[in-house]
């Protein structure tokens, strides 16, 4: 202990004093996608920098009370979305806000502050191959992106590839929808009652090999 | 005589330990993992008054395993807690706090505890540049008193329960569950990521580091081709507060690798798999071999090591991530790691069976 207590000083001595303990000069936008037949999901992560934040909390904190009120970070909500732009198959998917949570104003002048949103859009996606492209244009002076296709939940659904540009403010995830579960059951359905008759068929069709013994 | 006497006393002296050495390992085999942890949880929890025994010892479910996080104390976690599960080891005694580090190191490897230790220890210097600067009053705070140690259900041989370390840039969950032992979801971290003790060099993550660095080297054009993202990756992309989520995984196919970069790559993965105990890590690192194949590689950055590059890795039973913090010349310096099991975070398998 008394050697990691010397190492500390030596290490307070040398640190440059201009570095802190976590984001620093960026406003960091994370998002993952969810894809599935009928919805598209989006969580999209806002981290501001410790030097950044001062540039975001106003934008969040409009009465500039200190306190981050609900239809603040909610109104703050929109604002992002109205900045994302998300096709499919080169149709517009209309965002809906579903949830969004910030954190203290002091939290974010830290750099550790992290606002979660998440939002949802209607899609009819049939079987074929899907393009979904997203764009996050939301203060890209200031912002670094990431962007990640999830798993699907449902397993007929295959992310193929992920396209995105050198700083990820746009992506596009190009996936394979197959056959949802109706349509499968349907299919299989159809299927088993066509072996079934086909087997029917060949027993009547087939003469009972005992038919051919001849009666003694 | 009296030397015929004392021959014989030796005799049946020698041949009485014998007898009772053999009939004392037969009566304690050597403990498995899971047994050695619960006598020093039990240990560790005879050691605390009742209040403090309240606060170490919690109940084992969705709500209480999944409070851990890369942050520092006070800043509200991802999942919405503000402060850790369990005790602070500021606030033990120092026989607390070693039992504590005891029952801790009972579920890790050598390699690993001390690995974690490093940890601390970086946030110990963290602590001591940043205080003189802080503001007065601020709630954050670094250094190894604000590291909690908290015991997640009963200590048991046969059910599950979890031993939780953790505090800034660390957080190891280990969960027990009969002889089974999980160390996912487990996140390491580091800042500063390399310093000098007594001159010599600790760098916490350095072997994930240059072994990453080593195999991206050892790949072909065209598997590199593969591999390199061409974007800026910034951060963990399932760090803490993503439990349960799984990525598309992207980069190149371990099935493509030749046999050396395989074992480079198995290497990589020991990186993290090798924290906890040697039995459990044996039985882990088997199943990550087995889906070795279905293994992906992916890298965002430069190549050349001592530059800030992000990686990930990602198989049927592993999912890591290694990422430098923001785009400075001092990422370097600030790493977070995430290491999950999309099949068995928690021991979840043991849960279903």
């Amino acid at each position: 202990m008394t050697k990691v207590m010397a190492a500390a000083l030596a290490f307070a001595v040398l640190w440059p004093a201009t570095a802190r303990a976590h984001r620093l000069d960026e406003y960091l936008q994370a998002a993952r996608v969810s894809l599935g037949r009928t919805r598209v999901l989006i969580e999209l992560d806002l981290t501001p920098g410790a030097t950044v934040a001062s540039t975001i909390v106003p934008l969040i904190d409009r009465d500039a009370d200190g306190v981050i009120s609900p239809a603040e970070i909610e109104a703050y909500g929109r604002r992002v979305l109205a900045d994302l732009t998300i096709t499919l198959d080169g149709r517009d998917i209309v965002l809906q806000l579903t949830r969004i949570d910030a954190p203290s104003i002091d939290e974010m002048r830290e750099g550790m502050g992290n606002i979660q949103l998440r939002a949802t859009g209607r899609v009819n996606a049939g079987p074929g191959t899907r393009r979904l492209y997203l764009q996050n244009r939301h203060l890209p002076a200031a912002s670094v992106y990431m962007v990640n296709a999830l798993m699907p939940d449902d397993r007929a659904i295959t992310v193929v590839s992920q396209r995105r540009d050198p700083q990820q403010s746009s992506a596009t995830i190009a996936y394979e929808m197959g056959p949802g579960r109706i349509a499968q059951a349907t299919w299989l359905s159809i299927g088993a009652i066509g072996l079934s008759a086909l087997a029917l068929f060949r027993r009547g069709a087939t003469p009972d090999p005992r038919s051919l013994i001849p009666d003694p | 005589m009296t030397d015929r006497v004392f021959r014989m006393v030796l005799w049946i002296a020698l041949a009485a330990g014998t007898i009772g050495a053999t009939a004392f390992q037969r009566a304690t085999p050597p403990a498995d993992m899971t047994a050695r942890a619960m006598a020093a949880a039990e240990t560790f929890l005879a050691t605390l008054d009742s209040a403090q025994r309240a606060k170490a010892n919690l109940a084992f479910n969705e709500s209480t395993r999944t409070v851990w996080s890369n942050l520092p104390t006070g800043i509200a976690m991802q999942v919405g807690a503000t402060e850790r599960n369990g005790v602070k080891l500021g606030m033990l005694t120092p026989a607390q706090e070693k039992a504590a580090l005891a029952m801790v190191a009972s579920v890790l490897s050598r390699d690993g505890f001390q690995k974690a230790m490093q940890i601390v220890d970086a946030d110990q210097l963290l602590e001591t540049r940043s205080a003189p600067t802080r503001a007065a009053g601020a709630p954050i705070r670094f250094g190894r008193a604000e590291y909690y140690v908290s015991i997640l259900g009963k200590p048991s041989t046969t059910d599950r329960w979890m031993i939780q370390f953790g505090g800034h840039h660390l957080a190891i969950n280990v969960t027990l569950a009969g002889r089974q032992g999980v160390l996912t979801p487990t996140h390491t971290g580091a800042q500063p990521a390399s310093y000098s003790v007594d001159g010599r060099t600790i760098r916490p993550l350095g072997g994930e580091n240059d072994k990453a660095f080593a195999l991206i080297n050892a790949l072909t054009a065209e598997q590199k081709k593969q591999a390199i993202l061409g974007v800026a990756v910034q951060n963990l992309v399932l760090g803490p507060g993503t439990d349960g989520k799984t990525i598309a995984p992207e980069g190149a196919r371990a099935a493509t690798f030749t046999a050396t970069q395989r074992t480079m790559l198995v290497d990589v993965i020991r990186e993290w798999v090798g924290i906890i105990g040697d039995e459990a890590a044996a039985a882990k690192m088997k199943e990550v071999e087995d889906g070795l194949g279905d293994t992906y590689f992916a890298w965002a950055g430069a190549t050349d090591n001592g530059k800030g590059a992000y990686f990930r890795i990602q198989g049927p039973a592993v999912f890591i991530e290694y990422a430098p913090q923001g785009n400075g010349a001092n990422n370097v310096d600030h790493i977070h790691t995430m290491y999950r099991d999309p099949t068995n975070d928690y021991a979840a398998k043991a849960a279903t069976r």
